[in-house]
């Protein structure tokens, strides 16, 4: 008995323990949601921050997969990190701290112009900076070579078409061993996605951000999805996410798919996985240019931040040519870092730069509209229904068109 | 005969299961050459247990196993505790507005927890419990709704006679809840307290709002952290899921054996 | 038992004076609610129904617009009545399968002494096994392409369906993952079973009453506050059911597993549209409220409370 109430006893003693320690420290928040190696990296570069700033402790607080829960209750009760990942600018800028003035102030160590002027858009609501970038990706088309070499099918090169790209998945086609040559993702990020609707011509949502009748309901639109329903429908890919959250990265690395269409993101986990692969860019719609949607992530400020000043000087850091060298899970935000390290000549890095110059013509339609989470729900849910349909793209687009007429004003 | 039908139907029952636990166990054992292949594999050619412990060095697995253990802990004393007063104050006693009350804890149990959220969280900032275990803890001490409804149906179903009568010697009100009804309630409590166990245990959102800093995480938040934006880690997603099942496995097998020794209650009410 | 008659012949002031203390003794047993709800719950009600009037974003500014977000989600929001839609016809099969279930598996359980260890706790072993796992499993079983339940279909000779990609079977899928957690239920009326003097039964037997009429007429009565219990608690969570739907299919394919719970959520974390968010929290709370009350009421015609407090014959005994 007496061993049980001592063990209880020292349970509590250790859960009031927790809010005396490091009150000395100036202790600042920085939230992100990235795990693993990422968060590693990360973390490193705080310390690195703590080592230049004596008497600051960094917390890095990881929220991964809870992140917009964890923020929003945070900024609801007022109580938000000071410094933190962001990329959903539309939704949270009024929180955050804009940074134009002090970046004027420290052009001259900040350098505004090495980053490439595209991310600096994603970056930037209402004329206003609400982050500074510190990753970002386009989207590229993975390649299995041992797959590739044994099937003798030709790799594929610069400039190749969607008719390129699905004349070689049909070779793959391999029912009975759940073998093929591409995946299609049935539900898509829209905001990935609207890459395929620039590549051929089209776009979600006009750029004043009040019509979509004839953007996203329109011939090109339905023609770029009733391709990807073909392909599934020929076999000439799997069906990504259509009651099965197999991901596609993981078909990969599995070697069950010879192409993958994705991102930075996929590279690590890629090369861990041992495969021989290569990188090719996204492939063209007959003879129109290939655009690649932006993934950008950047470190913005709270607005109410506890350590403002010193928010400013970690977001200076974490922009750094030292600490951008430093995370090699991203592509380098700086053009100075990325050609240091020789990656825009790299054959395997070279087709995410080259694809950064025609990212700068089209704006992503979050930016556009303020209700486009809403309207965006319903486009998926088209999406979805031309995968499942195997066709009908323009009928389901249509429907999406008139549930979100209410939305768009 | 009955019998052998009765165990023939269990066991099947129960494969049904048991088997994806025994999935999960594989997959955290497997390679990962073999994690997909098809038709899947079912008994792995090579058995990797030193994924468990990759698995668990990946993050700071101890620190979140001591938060975990103190919150599960603390908080399910509290609970057995306050919320057996209160289903015994419900369960015995006429008083103003008793009914009208009992309907109010009941309604407690369907308000969603995504309204709740924001303004909790600004209460525990005011009072500087962010970050701190208490959240997580100190609300146990004041009874769940869920069950001091359950132990007042519990105590509901013995006999009013037995209070009467320990009335007529002379106890008082606590006397007759401590030395009656808590020991014929002990099956109930140890449901309880299994429930409040594994619901404390499994919390994710409740961590997840009110914890900052990883040195304060508890063992789901852990867990979760293997599921990234963009990629999971399916290995080490099932080699901590079993490795977190394993205490409350143990411990319930401990208990369920009060819940089936009714016995006392039978008795006591012959 | 010794029977003092003394305490029997008590001063009507006495007495008085008597129930009043029994009252604040009373208010003292129920005090730790009581001041949990006053601390942790009421504030966050109020609060939350406050939102409900405005437009609240998560950051930004508030503006009070009344009943608008009622009247916006009861007639021009489609995804409101689709998902409510959803949820009940959720609840109606899922209910009644999770008591009927659960209460057979007990009953067996009731009926065994060997092993009966290791089934209470293969049964309840899925219950053990926290969210993010628990979905991860199902996706595996569920997989079109690699998943369990397929592979053992095809030694049938069944070329398996979609689970999880076929809107008719998705809520079907989802409803099986949702059985599969009854564990819990399973042991509360278990633990009521054990609960049912053995005597009962035993002078049930010797008097001749079949099998089936000591079922009727000494289980299942005997099991009422249990049995009650379970159904509230189980409309409870069938209405609030939300972490396998958004984890497993996320609502789709093509919104047919979009409870109404996702509906609250997404509205508040996916749109910050907290406003509107409570607002169809309140909804729900009301619908919830009155589905219990509902059935409270009607348990009165087959819920025998032993230990009920008889004294005053009028009270409704809630």
């Amino acid at each position: 008995m007496l061993n049980r109430k001592s063990i209880i006893g020292s349970l509590m003693v250790l859960a009031m323990a927790g809010t005396a320690t490091a009150r000395a420290e100036e202790i600042l928040r920085f939230a992100t949601w990235d795990t693993d190696e990422s968060l590693a990296i990360q973390q490193e570069i705080a310390k690195k921050f703590e080592e230049k700033h004596p008497g600051v402790k960094v917390q890095v607080e990881p929220y991964a997969d809870g992140y917009d829960q964890k923020l929003i209750a945070a900024f609801g009760a007022g109580n938000p990190p000071d410094v933190m990942y962001m990329w959903n600018f539309p939704q949270y800028y009024t929180s955050l701290k804009p940074l134009d003035d002090l970046i004027a102030k420290g052009a001259a160590e900040i350098k505004p112009d090495d980053f490439p002027k595209g991310l600096m858009n994603t970056v930037r609501v209402e004329g206003k900076t609400y982050g500074m970038p510190s990753g970002f990706t386009t989207q590229v088309v993975f390649y299995n070579k041992d797959m590739f070499a044994k099937a003798g099918v030709e790799e594929p090169k610069d400039g190749w078409t969607w008719d390129d790209l699905r004349a070689k998945a049909a070779k793959f086609r391999d029912e009975p061993n759940k073998v093929y040559g591409f995946a299609v993702d049935a539900k898509p990020d829209p905001y990935d996605f609207e890459q395929f609707l620039w590549s051929n011509g089209t776009k979600y949502i006009s750029d004043d951000g009040k019509k979509i009748d004839g953007y996203m309901n329109s011939d090109a639109a339905a023609q770029v999805l009733d391709m990807f329903a073909d392909m599934a429908k020929t076999q000439e890919a799997i069906t990504l996410n259509l009651g099965d959250d197999t991901s596609g990265s993981t078909l990969f690395k599995g070697g069950k798919i010879a192409m993958f269409q994705s991102a930075m993101w996929s590279k690590s986990g890629i090369d861990a996985s041992g495969i021989k692969y290569g990188v090719a860019p996204l492939p063209k719609f007959g003879d129109k240019t290939a655009h690649s949607a932006l993934g950008v992530s950047a470190i913005s400020i709270a607005k109410d931040a506890a350590h403002p000043d010193l928010a400013w000087e970690f977001v200076k850091f974490f922009s750094s040519p030292e600490a951008v060298a430093m995370r090699v899970n991203d592509l380098p935000v700086r053009t100075s870092v990325a050609e240091e390290k020789g990656m825009t000549k790299d054959p395997i890095y070279k087709p995410f730069f080259d694809i950064l110059a025609t990212s700068n013509s089209e704006t992503h339609a979050f930016l556009k509209n303020a209700n486009w989470g809403k309207v965006q729900d319903n486009l998926a849910r088209a999406i979805e229904a031309t995968m499942i349909d195997q066709g009908n793209a323009k009928q389901h687009l249509d429907d999406a068109v008139a549930r979100s007429k209410r939305l768009v004003k | 005969m009955r019998k052998t039908l009765l165990y023939s139907a269990l066991i099947l029952l129960s494969a049904l299961f048991i088997a994806p636990f025994y999935w999960t166990f594989m997959t955290a054992i497997k390679s990962s050459a073999e994690l997909y292949q098809f038709p899947p594999v079912f008994w792995p050619s090579e058995w990797h247990w030193e994924n468990f412990a990759a698995a668990w060095n990946k993050q700071p697995f101890g620190t979140y196993l001591t938060n975990s253990l103190i919150v599960v802990v603390l908080s399910t004393i509290g609970q057995l505790i306050s919320s057996s007063l209160v289903a015994y104050g419900f369960a015995r006693f006429r008083f103003p507005g008793r009914d009208p009350l009992f309907i109010l804890l009941l309604a407690t149990m369907m308000i969603p927890w995504d309204v709740k959220m924001i303004p909790l969280y600004m209460e525990f900032n005011l009072l500087g419990w962010i970050n701190t275990l208490k959240p997580l803890i100190v609300p146990a001490y004041f009874a769940d709704a869920f069950f001091v409804f359950l132990l007042r149906q519990y105590i509901m179903t013995v006999p009013m006679e037995i209070d009467e009568a320990a009335r007529m010697d002379g106890a008082n009100a606590f006397d007759i809840y401590w030395r009656i009804h808590l020991p014929l309630m002990m099956p109930a409590l140890v449901l309880v307290g299994t429930f409040h166990f594994m619901n404390a245990w499994n919390d994710y959102l409740g961590p997840l709002i009110f914890l900052n800093d990883q040195s304060k995480y508890t063992l789901t938040l852990g867990l979760s952290m293997f599921k990234g934006l963009h990629e999971v880690d399916v290995t080490s997603i099932a080699a901590i899921t079993v490795i977190l099942c394993l205490p409350p496995l143990a411990l319930f097998f401990v208990a369920q054996r009060y819940i089936m020794d009714g016995a006392v209650g039978s008795s006591v009410k012959g | 038992m010794d029977m003092t008659y003394a305490a029997a012949t008590p001063a009507v002031e006495k007495r008085k004076r008597s129930a009043f203390a029994r009252h604040i003794v009373a208010y003292l047993f129920i005090s730790p609610w009581i001041l949990g709800f006053l601390f942790f719950t009421l504030g966050p009600l109020v609060f939350s129904l406050t939102m409900s009037f405005y437009d609240w974003p998560v950051v930004g500014e508030r503006s009070f617009v009344g009943l608008e977000n009622y009247r916006s989600m009861l007639f021009e929001d489609p995804q409101f009545w689709e998902s409510l839609w959803i949820t009940v016809k959720f609840a109606a099969i899922y209910v009644p399968f999770n008591i009927v279930m659960s209460f057979l598996l007990a009953l067996m359980l009731h009926h065994i002494t060997f092993a009966s260890g290791f089934f209470r706790t293969a049964f309840y072993l899925p219950s053990v096994i926290s969210g993010v796992a628990l979905v991860t499993i199902w996706s595996w079983i569920y997989s079109r392409e690699y998943g369990l339940l397929n592979f053992m279909l095809s030694f049938v000779g069944i070329d398996g369906p979609n689970w999880l990609g076929d809107p008719n079977l998705a809520i079907v899928a989802i409803i099986i993952a949702s059985l599969w957690g009854l564990g819990g239920t399973m042991l509360i009326l278990l633990t009521g079973l054990k609960a049912i003097p053995k005597e009962l039964y035993e002078a049930a037997t010797v008097s001749g009453v079949p099998g089936w009429a000591q079922m009727v007429f000494i289980t299942l009565p005997m099991l009422g506050p249990m049995l009650l219990f379970t159904f509230i608690t189980s409309i409870i969570s069938a209405f609030q059911q939300l972490t396998i739907a958004l984890l497993l299919t996320k609502g789709g394919p093509l919104g047919s597993t979009y409870f109404f719970a996702m509906y609250i959520y997404d509205n508040a974390f996916k749109y910050f549209d907290m406003g509107y968010a409570a607002a169809g929290s309140w909804v729900m709370f009301i619908i919830v409220l009155l589905l219990s009350l509902g059935v409270m009421r009607w348990s009165a015609a087959w819920v025998y409370y032993e230990g009920e407090v008889r004294q005053n014959d009028g009270e409704n005994n809630a």
